[in-house]
Parts: C-alpha cells; sequence; structure tokens
C-alpha cells in the first residue's frame, strides 16, 4: 500500500486530502502542518509520497521540498497549490518535484496525479 | 466555404431527410433560410436519440450531418453571431486542479455569443455555457520562455472542472475580464456562507460523499440537510440522490439473528 504524507497549513484540507486518498486505497503515513514537521516526520517515516503544500508557515513548502530531496533525492514529492503560483512551481519542479495539484482539486484528478507518481 | 448541398435529417417532431445548402452567410433547408448572422447559438447536442447540432435563430433547430457533422459544426461556428477576439488559448489547461500535460496553446478566437463563449481554431471548437463559468482571474504563466500575463478561465465541461488560459493583448483582457466577472456577478449569490458552509461547498466540489463528510466535520445528517437545502434554494447546487436510512423490523431482527448463528459457527463454534 502507498504510504502517503499530507502537508498543509490548513487543518480542513488535510482532512480532505486524507479522506480522499484513504477512500482510494492509500495509507496515511501521517500529517504535518508546516514545512519544518514535514522534513522531521519524513525522516521518521520515510512515506512514499508527499504531498506539499507551498504556502505555508515556520518553513514553506519550496524549502521543506529541498530539505527532504537532501536526506533522500528518490523522494517522491506532489506540490499543492494555488492558482497564480506558477512561478512557485516551477521553482519546485527544478528541485525535484514530482508533480502538482492546484486548489480547489477534484478527488479522481487528484488520485489519478499521485497513482502516476507512485506508478501504481 | 463553396455553395455545398448535402442531405442531412431535420427534427420536426421526428427526424426528417431534408436537403440543406450552405452558402457563405446563410443556409436553407425546407422552408427554412438562415443568416449565420442571426445565429444565437450552436451545439453539439444529442436530441431525439441522435447526435446533432442545434441552432438557434428565434428558435431551436435540430440538424443531423452525420459523417459531415464535425466539419459544420466547425463552419458554423466561427460564423454565427459573436463578438470575436484574436488570441491565443490553451484550453484546457488543467482538468480537476491537474495538468493537462498533452495540451497546447493554440491560435485562434476567443468568441462571445449571447449564451456562451468559445474557444475557437481550426483544431478545437469549444463552447462554454455562461453558466457553466465558474471563476475568472489573471494569471502568469511562461508562454515562449517568457512570463506573460494571461485571463484564466474554469468552467465546467460535465462533472470536470478545467481550467483555460487565454493571452491577448493587454486592453482585450481587461475587456474580456471585465465582461466575464460582470457575468459572473449576475450568476453569483448575494448570500454570505459560514466557515462550516464553505467547507462543505469545497468538500462537494471535491467528491466528497455525505457521509464523509459528516464524519469529516462531525455534523449530524439533520445539519447536513440543512446546509445542503439552503445551497439548493440558492441555485449553486442540486440533488442527485436522496440517501434512505433504515432500521429493521421484529422480522427484519430474526434474519440478522439466523445469520449471526450461521457466523458465529452453528456447529457449536
Amino acid at each position: 500500500m502507498v504510504r502517503v504524507l499530507v502537508v498543509d497549513d490548513t487543518a480542513f484540507m488535510r482532512k480532505l486530502l486524507k479522506n480522499i486518498l484513504f477512500s482510494a486505497g492509500f495509507d496515511i503515513a501521517g500529517e504535518a502542518e508546516n514545512g519544518k514537521q514535514a522534513v522531521e516526520l519524513y525522516k521518521q517515516l520515510k512515506p512514499d509520497i508527499v504531498t506539499m503544500d507551498i504556502v505555508m508557515p515556520e518553513m514553506n513548502g519550496i524549502d521543506a521540498l529541498k530539505e527532504i530531496k537532501k536526506l533522500d533525492p528518490n523522494a517522491k514529492v506532489i506540490m499543492c497549490t494555488a492558482i497564480g503560483q506558477e512561478q512557485m512551481v516551477k521553482t519546485a519542479i527544478k528541485l525535484g518535484a514530482r508533480g502538482y495539484i492546484v486548489k480547489p482539486f477534484q478527488a479522481p484528478k487528484v488520485i489519478e496525479e499521485l497513482k502516476k507518481v507512485a506508478g501504481v | 466555404m463553396p455553395e455545398t448541398k448535402l442531405i442531412a435529417e431535420l427534427f420536426e417532431g421526428g427526424w426528417k431527410k431534408v436537403e440543406v445548402i450552405i452558402g457563405e452567410k446563410s443556409m436553407v433547408f425546407g422552408k427554412e433560410k438562415i443568416d449565420f448572422r442571426n445565429i444565437t447559438d450552436l451545439e453539439l447536442t444529442t436530441f431525439g436519440g441522435k447526435e446533432c447540432i442545434r441552432l438557434k435563430s428565434g428558435k431551436d433547430y435540430y440538424l443531423s450531418f452525420g459523417d459531415k457533422q464535425r466539419q459544420i459544426f466547425r463552419f458554423l461556428a466561427f460564423n454565427i453571431k459573436s463578438d470575436k477576439f484574436a488570441v491565443y488559448f490553451l484550453s484546457p489547461a488543467l482538468r480537476g486542479g491537474v495538468l493537462v500535460a498533452n495540451s497546447k496553446w493554440e491560435k485562434g478566437y476567443f468568441s462571445i455569443t449571447e449564451s456562451a463563449v468559445w474557444f475557437l481554431s481550426p483544431e478545437k471548437q469549444i463552447r462554454v455555457p455562461l453558466n457553466a463559468i465558474g471563476s475568472v482571474s489573471r494569471d502568469t504563466r511562461t508562454v515562449g520562455d517568457k512570463p506573460r500575463v494571461v485571463l484564466s478561465l474554469t468552467h465546467l465541461e460535465g462533472k470536470e472542472v478545467i481550467t483555460s488560459f487565454v493571452l491577448c493583448p493587454e486592453t482585450t483582457l481587461e475587456l474580456l475580464m471585465d465582461y466575464l466577472r460582470r457575468i459572473l456577478e449576475q450568476q453569483k449569490p448575494k448570500e454570505k456562507f459560514s466557515e462550516i458552509e464553505e467547507q462543505i461547498l469545497t468538500m462537494v466540489y471535491t467528491g466528497v460523499d455525505s457521509s464523509s463528510i459528516e464524519s469529516v466535520l462531525g455534523i449530524s445528517t439533520e445539519e447536513l440537510n440543512k446546509i445542503y437545502d439552503k445551497f439548493v434554494s440558492l441555485g449553486i447546487a442540486k440533488v442527485v440522490k436522496i440517501r434512505k436510512e433504515i432500521e429493521l423490523t421484529p422480522k427484519g431482527v430474526v434474519i440478522v439473528s439466523e445469520i449471526a448463528k450461521k457466523l458465529g459457527g452453528g456447529k457449536g463454534g
């Protein structure tokens, strides 16, 4: 089962993503509300995929992606963005993000993207 | 298009064969002569059990052109009454919030008719009914290695939310934004929503079912139904399924007792 770490500073958005992913048969490895927590949890949990919000307090998604990539160059990170953050998405892709989803999103497409990145 | 004669089918209570003559500025079928500039709406649809073209010129006409359908539709889409703006467009750019990998920028028109906007190019003729437009905003996209300001339009296609981008001169962009915002303003309910109502709207959009919404937000079926009723009365949602909750009658309880015996290993297990 593919294990996912969900990272978003909004509790509602985390719940929503967890619900979508759980219904589709993904295992929720853990959740983090900022980039710093995400890096810590990545070390501990070694998830298969991370869904990473970009704009977050403490440490943003781009910096968290950099840290995670330092720990594990093969980490599979999917960025979650809002419309209008294309520049940040491009930076993230250059830094090794495997894909991105734009909020608000629709469940079937999110699942499709995660399955693609997970290779299942 | 040079004057073309062909046999099509016209719906008049039922499908009837009819000769259609398509000229440069008008088309003739049966007793009707339709000037293209008087066609105010056009769509590919299914009607009377057949794939056909609906065209509105005073009233609705349904015509089926068989294997020539796409070609005729494309020709009409470029010639009906509309305001056309020369643009580049990328549609669909995102589908359900996910990038559409094989979509590319096309040179064509953004066309506005009475009841829809269109993305028009020789390859694509995409009709977006005005009531299917969800939002309009400015965005910056990289086009040909340069960051460019584009118009971002979200719209519904069936049950999927599509985001399309339009690249055009600044003055055109302003004009289109202004027009589309006015359309959206007319459609938007004046009602303000509570935080929980906004969360429910987002979850419905995402595709989360009612029992999951209740469990994620910790609310009862009654509370959720009340909020759904509000959305429906405001015209921002429609009922697609009515859930049934049941409890067992004594007869049902007896059956379950029997099932339990079987499951528990009726042979003394």
